[in-house]
């Protein structure tokens, strides 16, 4: 019987995985872009961008921009080999099923 | 992806594969697009500078007016500036930053090569500026993986510094004229190719 790799929790979530598909193909990105191209809601898109911060996945940079808060994500190495990881492992997954 | 509050649900491995790919080309189409308004900017600058200045001389005769050329960036920068900032900030990828690399270099190389023109006076500026112009053109549609911006690139290269040595130095501006109008181009095409 073929043993699959568990899939990271962190990444196999719509949202995170979103942001991190983002993060993954910039030198940085800041909130009101991901907001935008992921359409969530400020909220839910703090809570994630936190639970990616704790996994050591992304680093966030909380400034101002004139007068107004500004938080800018960047992805960490931590980050880019787990979702290299994530990706090959469902790649795995796929190639198995078909 | 939808907006809705299902974001923080479990996906199927296609389901994840088919959202990072949505998300990448996304974020591709984004910043190349963003790409393509310092493009048109800078040819519609290129254009109106070399009309304008081509005007000048064929009416004033001065020589002088050439230093109008040093309005260009100086004019150019704040509004590639202004533009960046307006609406939401378009984060750079690898591509952008090579092709802002690029242009940077063509920049500092035409302002220098421009001040040292002034002590000199070549005559064989317009053709350096325009190989030069027409080199950034093709080095950008090579990392764009465009055809169209590769061959107008060489066109301009080559043609524009074949031009220059074949017409008198006030017709040469329209040279640049010329190089506008290929650069604005190339923002229009890199535009709709990814909206």
């Amino acid at each position: 019987m073929t043993m699959f790799p568990k899939l990271d929790p962190i990444l196999h979530s719509e949202l995170r995985l979103a942001v991190m598909s983002i993060l993954i193909g910039v030198d940085e990105a800041d909130f009101t872009y991901l907001k935008k191209q992921t359409g969530a809601t400020s909220g839910n898109l703090s809570v994630q961008i936190d639970k990616l911060m704790a996994a050591g996945y992304i680093t966030v940079e909380k400034g101002f921009k004139g007068k107004m808060p500004h938080t800018t994500c960047k992805i960490t190495t931590t980050g880019q080999e787990a979702f290299n990881k994530y990706v090959e492992s469902l790649k795995e997954y796929l190639s198995a099923s078909k | 992806m939808e907006k809705s509050n299902e974001q923080n649900k479990e996906m199927t491995a296609q389901e994840s594969l088919d959202l990072i790919s949505e998300m990448l080309n996304n974020n591709r189409r984004c910043i190349l697009q963003n790409s393509a308004k310092h493009f048109i900017l800078w040819g519609a600058l290129l254009l109106v500078f070399s009309i304008v200045i081509y005007e000048l001389l064929h009416v004033t005769r001065d020589l002088r007016w050439n230093l109008l050329w040093f309005a260009m960036p100086v004019l150019g920068f704040p509004l590639a500036r202004l533009l960046g900032k307006k609406g939401t900030v378009v984060p750079q990828n690898v591509i952008s930053s090579q092709l802002h690399y690029i242009w940077l270099a063509y920049c500092a190389f035409a302002v220098v090569i421009s001040i040292v023109a002034m002590f000199e006076m070549p005559s064989c500026i317009t053709l350096l500026l325009v190989a030069l112009l027409g080199f950034a053109e093709c080095s950008s549609g090579l990392l764009l993986k465009n055809w169209p911006i590769i061959i107008g690139g060489f066109i301009l290269g080559v043609g524009g510094a074949v031009v220059a040595m074949l017409v008198r130095s006030e017709v040469q501006l329209l040279v640049f004229a010329a190089g506008g109008l290929v650069l604005a181009a190339t923002g229009l095409i890199v535009k709709r190719q990814y909206q």
